[in-house]
């Protein structure tokens, strides 16, 4: 079960002509929920700034 | 009794507080999860024998597909709290996971289409699982749409939540399609009740990879619910003491 599926590097790419459909779901599939958790991280820090700006002693 | 249970446990700030001690655990666990997940599934898997290396989207089309439907799912039970005991917490995390539903359904409908390449020879089929799960897609889309377009935000969620349990129609419609029709996509391979067909080479990897997106999703669910609560609470004072 724990053994590799692959003989070398360029076999694990290739997929025997099948590397271009697995590999491109998973980098775009990867990047969209690393996005995704950017944009939620950035909406909390952009919002503490704001409110941080709003309430500062002038 | 029940109402003043759910009020209590319901309320704005202990949700973000105790889901930002939550948080950590949960992005660990998941990314962990699905490392082990898709690396076992990539590279330690067995070839499958009709479909050979391009069934290997399954680690990632099925989890996707899956959670597409358990988020909408989420979103009805809100749905069903807001309208009926009005939680306010339940209306800010059915509009905190729909953008969340909506990515994680592209990403079925995405993974699904280019798996269809070699396997089908087409992309796309008005098929009618992957038509149900356009429209799942759809749904999301317009439940943030119609959310976003009113300025009265109490009314906002009252007709968001109205939409949610409307389309709720569709989620036994997407997991019974491959049954009722006879469609190009395959019918279910693990049932709850009825096993699995797939070996357990491939099964193992599959299940930590469904467990691992599903804790990642919960974390992005805990920033995207904290964020949008602090902007609709935002003149509140436990916020500016947060901030």
């Amino acid at each position: 079960m724990f053994n590799l599926a692959f003989e070398n590097f360029n076999e694990i790419i290739d997929m025997d002509g099948h590397g271009i459909y697995v590999w491109s779901v998973y980098a775009i599939g990867i990047s969209i929920i690393f996005i995704s958790f950017l944009i939620a991280k950035k909406r909390i820090r952009d919002f503490q700034k704001k409110v941080k700006i709003k309430n500062a002693p002038s | 009794m029940i109402t003043a249970f759910i009020h209590k446990f319901s309320s704005p700030k202990s949700f973000v507080n105790l889901t930002e001690k939550l948080y950590p655990f949960f992005i660990i666990i998941g990314v962990s999860l699905l490392v082990i997940g898709w690396t076992w599934g990539l590279l330690f898997a067995p070839q499958d024998a009709v479909q050979g290396n391009s069934y290997r989207i399954i680690f990632l089309h099925v989890p996707s597909v899956i959670f597409a439907e358990l988020v909408y799912f989420f979103m009805a039970v809100c749905a069903v709290m807001h309208l009926v005991w009005r939680v306010k917490l339940a209306a800010y995390l059915i509009k905190s996971a729909a953008p969340i539903g909506a990515m994680i359904t592209f990403i079925g409908l995405f993974s699904g289409a280019i798996w269809g390449i070699p396997t089908w020879g087409t992309w796309w089929q008005w098929d009618a699982r992957i038509t149900s799960t356009l429209i799942l897609f759809i749904m999301y889309l317009g439940i943030l749409t119609l959310h976003g377009s009113f300025s009265n935000l109490e009314k906002a969620d009252r007709l968001m939540s109205i939409l949610v349990i409307i389309g709720v129609v569709n989620i036994p419609i997407i997991k019974k399609s491959v049954d009722w029709w006879s469609t190009l996509h395959q019918p279910a391979s693990i049932s709850v009740s009825g096993g699995s067909s797939i070996d357990p080479s491939m099964l193992f990897p599959l299940f930590i990879s469904v467990i691992g997106l599903g804790f990642t999703l919960i974390s992005l669910g805990i920033l995207s619910s904290r964020s949008y609560i602090l902007t609709r609470e935002k003149n509140k004072k436990w916020i500016l003491d947060r901030v």
